[in-house]
């Protein structure tokens, strides 16, 4: 294992974080078969004290794992130079079978870790604990997850070989290679540059209905959800060539680096934010329905989607301004 | 007004210093009453205001305050019933050394964000009615004991609460005070506030001023007078 702090912290993080996303999933075990707001019961009023501790432990910890994704990357783009071959976070993350499927994991668990995480800011605006079965069941099928990819994680770190040969971006991204980031490089730029602005488009429009008549958050949540795969194709596919400069360079990793102004960070973070803030503007749309939450869930919910919508105009205005200051146009 | 249903409070619940402090509480507590716990120490009186004032959780039952369950409550909505319903007055006064009077009676509206003018003429207003204004300026060490839990009435009144809760206000009083202190409370009672008093002096419980007197011994109602 390469003793690197970020290496160190990923791991002792999601160690941390299994643990409580697993006592949390026996709590809420435990709430889903016995929570009865109705008893005075000395187990309710256990309960009602453990699930008030356990979601402030839990919202800590969850707030971890959203940081750890983009630690991952940070890390695996700090230690590529003491890979062979490895020119940024691709190679480090090709260097074991674990590496990829990690970030695909940690992408899914930012999703929802984030959802969990305004389903639960949702749960506690009503005085009646009115989400907290749904909180708990949307974290038994996180629970798994969170685990498979600490374990996962600590595999690629242990298994990672600075003496072993490793693939470079340039040819995983390369557009007539194999595998996925190859498929994606290889998407004809002038249709994935149109699905790219119509997605990001159908979010603000989704959006300004929602904000107009205070229906749709549904649809805004789905829009919000399906432009985030459409926005990562189109980075690989069109936008990565114009920010390098490169006609055949394609790597959504390289825009991690110095020399391209660490501009990956805000274009992810504002993505990954964009996404999360409208799906959860879904997420809680039943909620509408509890009287409780009946006037405090709508009030979240266009917060949400203005944070969406404001995440994705930055998002967009990064890449069109790094679109057109590109030598490429020319 | 308020009700507790089968209310227990159990401290270090499983370990060998395990304390049941009150046990299978049923009672109701009428509005606009002086209501007086009497018993014993260790009887359970500073436990049932805690429980009743949102101070602490009962271990089982449920507590309604205005028909509102508060017992389930998270506790920043308990927060918020705790600072608009009850006024306390503890029996150690409880006021901030090294602060004056004023200031003292002021604490507990801050985090509501009154303006400091209005809030300032309230709080003269109370210290004016209980009789202690000439005090307003010194420092809480200074005021005697009779001063000192005027000033302490008038900082549990400074939320306009409905309910005073006092913990054995006269413990640390003479007779006289003692007697003033308890008027002041009955005039609190006559201007329409629920006031729950504990306290094993007889000077409190047999007083005609008092509208109801609940006995209590081991963490359970022993009888009841008026």
């Amino acid at each position: 294992m390469i003793l690197h702090p970020g290496v160190l912290a990923l791991v002792l993080s999601s160690l941390l974080v299994s643990g409580m996303v697993l006592f949390a999933s026996w709590q809420g075990l435990r709430v889903l078969r016995a929570w009865d707001l109705a008893s005075g019961s000395a187990r309710q009023l256990d309960l009602e004290r453990r699930t008030y501790l356990v979601s402030t432990l839990l919202a800590a910890a969850l707030g971890i794992e959203l940081v750890s994704l983009f630690l991952y990357v940070f890390t695996a783009d700090a230690v590529a130079p003491l890979l062979t071959g490895a020119m940024c976070a691709a190679g480090t993350l090709r260097a074991t079978a674990f590496g990829t499927p990690v970030l695909l994991l940690k992408l899914v668990n930012f999703l929802l870790a984030g959802v969990w995480l305004v389903v639960n800011h949702a749960d506690g605006l009503g005085h009646d604990y009115p989400l907290v079965r749904k909180k708990y069941a949307l974290l038994l099928p996180l629970a798994p997850l969170v685990v498979l990819e600490a374990g996962g994680q600590l595999a690629h770190f242990a298994e990672i070989r600075p003496d072993v040969i490793t693939s470079c971006c340039g040819s995983l991204f390369a557009s007539g290679g194999d595998g996925l980031g190859a498929d994606l490089a290889a998407l004809p730029p002038g249709p994935s540059s149109v699905a790219f602005f119509v997605a990001v488009s159908a979010v603000f429009a989704v959006g300004a209905v929602f904000h107009a008549t205070g229906r749709g958050g549904v649809p805004f949540a789905l829009a919000a959800g399906l432009a985030l795969p459409v926005a990562l194709a189109g980075i690989v596919s069109f936008v990565s060539p114009y920010l390098y400069e490169m006609p055949t360079h394609h790597c959504p990793f390289c825009l991690l680096q110095r020399e391209y102004g660490y501009v990956g960070y805000p274009l992810y973070a504002t993505l990954l934010g964009g996404a999360v803030a409208g799906m959860g503007v879904g997420a809680i749309a039943p909620a509408r329905r509890i009287e409780s939450l009946a006037v405090a869930v709508p009030v979240l919910q266009r917060r949400l989607a203005s944070a969406s919508m404001l995440l994705y105009a930055i998002f967009t205005m990064i890449v069109t301004w790094r679109l057109d200051a590109s030598a490429l146009r020319s | 007004m308020i009700e507790l249903r089968d209310v227990s409070k159990v401290f270090h619940q499983g370990r060998s210093d395990e304390l049941v402090a009150v046990s299978g509480l049923e009672l109701s507590l009428e509005a606009g009453a002086l209501t007086v716990f009497r018993g014993p120490s260790g009887s359970g009186k500073t436990t049932l205001l805690a429980l009743v004032g949102c101070m602490a959780r009962p271990s089982s039952g449920r507590i309604f305050v205005q028909g509102r369950e508060v017992t389930s409550l998270p506790e920043r909505f308990l927060t918020a019933v705790r600072r608009r319903t009850f006024g306390f007055v503890f029996q150690q006064f409880h006021l901030v050394r090294g602060v004056n009077a004023l200031e003292n009676v002021m604490l507990p509206a801050y985090p509501l964000g009154e303006r400091r003018g209005d809030l300032v003429r309230r709080a003269l207003g109370l210290l004016e009615s209980l009789e202690i204004r000439h005090r307003a300026s010194a420092r809480a060490d200074w005021l005697s004991g009779g001063e000192a839990q005027r000033v302490a009435i008038a900082r549990a009144l400074v939320n306009d609460p409905e309910v005073i809760v006092a913990d054995e206000p006269t413990a640390h009083l003479d007779t006289r005070v003692s007697r003033e202190v308890l008027g002041i409370l009955a005039g609190l009672r006559d201007r329409g506030k629920t006031v729950l008093v504990a306290s094993h002096d007889p000077l409190v419980h047999e007083s005609p001023l008092v509208d109801r007197v609940v006995g209590m011994r081991d963490g359970r109602i022993e009888g009841e007078g008026t």
